[in-house]
């Protein structure tokens, strides 16, 4: 019988079905379409592209990719190290708590289904708060104890970044349902570019700079009235 | 390490009422020393959980201003306390580590349809509320809510002759329905209805036991 799941492991996680309430984030861009500055399909394809070169993929691929490799190796010191480091780069409450909750609650879910001893190692680092629970290094770390290659796992978390921001596109009413699909299918080469430039770049090199994004963000936390938690 | 603290979800249609339950139930709570912590879900503002912290929190000093906390759905409330519930779960474990000697937390949902129910993971007890104003058909036409709930709530049962709602019509409904489950019928502006809320709550929920706060001498 094969007992290689991780297709299907890639699936699972990176399912919108999967509990980790990516549905609940815009990441910024309800802001942009409230004061009008995203109203197009090439806008939101752009915003998403802009997002990935200079934060997700520097930063968040960054981390997933060195969490990765530490979790081969059983480090769990420097997984934390990695958790930490990803957590101070974050520089606006709102994303930063909502990334957390995301980690804390994927890697609950996957110890409630899968026996392993550093998944059990890190999930009591965490539940101790010795570490923050970003959700790039704890999917790292899942992706590792799942057998998911570590370019499986950048692209999967690249995607889930991309569809919470399309999905939000899309219930904000800037798109329909085809539209969501074409941005979708347009942004494959920047993804895939993206995992081929992070994959080998250690921790000490991480770096992100959005500026103008973090302040899109900060202005989301200030909105009174939101349909999105980012 | 927090021990799990026990959790009530409240849901029902947009306008039904379900924070005004709360406003009304914390008060009768907090007078039997329960401490309680409330999550409000909501589909657009965090205009609910701004007014109940105001009342509760700020005007009546129940419970501190951030145990009221508002939480954006994403546009799907079914989804945030059911289909996937994390968030709220995340949310509820950094509040069970910070303050164990709560004895409830109550999580308001956003306002949805007829077949909310929610996570048995998020919620240890479904209060579902409706109101009069929407006909007395209501419980009649079913739906999960109305049948799963471990309470059902009537609402508004002042406006009943204003909208030719008869009450015993909703109430005999609500018995076949719900197969004799308990319903109670409510006017939050009068309190009508709001201490056997209380007295379910109490009762089915917390099992009579005393406040955490009797036991161990925690103060405010």
């Amino acid at each position: 019988m094969n007992t290689d799941f991780s297709d299907l492991n890639i699936m699972q996680m990176s399912d919108s079905f999967f509990p980790i309430g990516l549905y609940t984030m815009s990441n910024g861009l309800e802001t942009l379409f409230d004061e009008k500055l995203v109203q197009t399909t090439d806008q939101i394809e752009e915003f998403i592209s802009t997002i990935i070169t200079q934060q997700i993929g520097p930063a968040d691929c960054v981390a997933l990719s060195n969490a990765y490799d530490f979790a081969v190796s059983k480090n769990i010191e420097k997984i934390i190290y990695c958790d930490k480091m990803l957590y101070s780069m974050k520089l606006v409450k709102e994303p930063r708590d909502a990334m957390c909750r995301s980690g804390s609650q994927m890697i609950k879910c996957v110890k409630s289904f899968l026996n392993d001893n550093l998944i059990n190692l890190y999930y009591d680092a965490i539940h101790e708060s010795n570490s923050p629970a970003t959700h790039p290094v704890v999917t790292g770390v899942c992706s590792s104890a799942l057998g998911v290659k570590k370019d499986s796992a950048v692209t999967m978390m690249l995607y889930g970044f991309s569809v919470s921001t399309i999905g939000a596109a899309l219930r904000l009413g800037i798109i329909d349902h085809i539209q969501s699909q074409q941005i979708l299918h347009r942004l494959k080469p920047r993804i895939t570019q993206c995992v081929k430039q992070y994959l080998a770049i250690s921790i000490e090199n991480m770096w992100q700079f959005a500026p103008e994004y973090d302040i899109i963000q900060m202005k989301h936390e200030q909105k009174f009235s939101k349909m999105f938690i980012t | 390490m927090s021990s799990r603290i026990s959790r009530i979800g409240i849901g029902g249609p947009v306008g039904c009422g379900k924070s005004m339950l709360i406003e009304r139930v914390v008060p009768l709570l907090a007078k039997k020393n329960y401490r309680v912590c409330i999550i409000s879900n909501d589909v657009i503002s965090k205009e609910d959980a701004d007014r109940m912290r105001q009342n509760l929190a700020t005007s009546q000093g129940l419970l501190p201003e951030n145990l009221v906390i508002g939480l954006a759905t994403g546009g799907c409330p079914h989804t945030a306390i059911r289909e996937d519930p994390s968030i709220n779960l995340a949310v509820i474990e950094e509040i069970e580590s910070k303050y164990n000697d709560l004895d409830l937390i109550i999580i308001e949902s956003g306002g949805d349809n007829i077949t909310t129910t929610f996570s048995p993971a998020l919620a240890d007890y479904f209060i579902y509320i409706v109101d009069v104003s929407g006909g007395d058909k209501y419980p009649r036409k079913r739906g999960l809510g109305i049948e799963t709930s471990d309470l059902l709530v009537i609402n508004k049962i002042d406006l009943a002759k204003m909208v030719d709602a008869d009450l015993d019509v909703m109430e005999r409904d609500a018995k076949i329905v719900r197969k004799n489950k308990p319903h109670v019928l409510v006017n939050c502006k009068t309190d009508q209805g709001i201490e056997q809320v209380t007295e379910h709550i109490i009762h089915d929920v917390l099992f009579d036991e005393p406040p955490k706060k009797l036991v161990s001498g925690v103060k405010n």
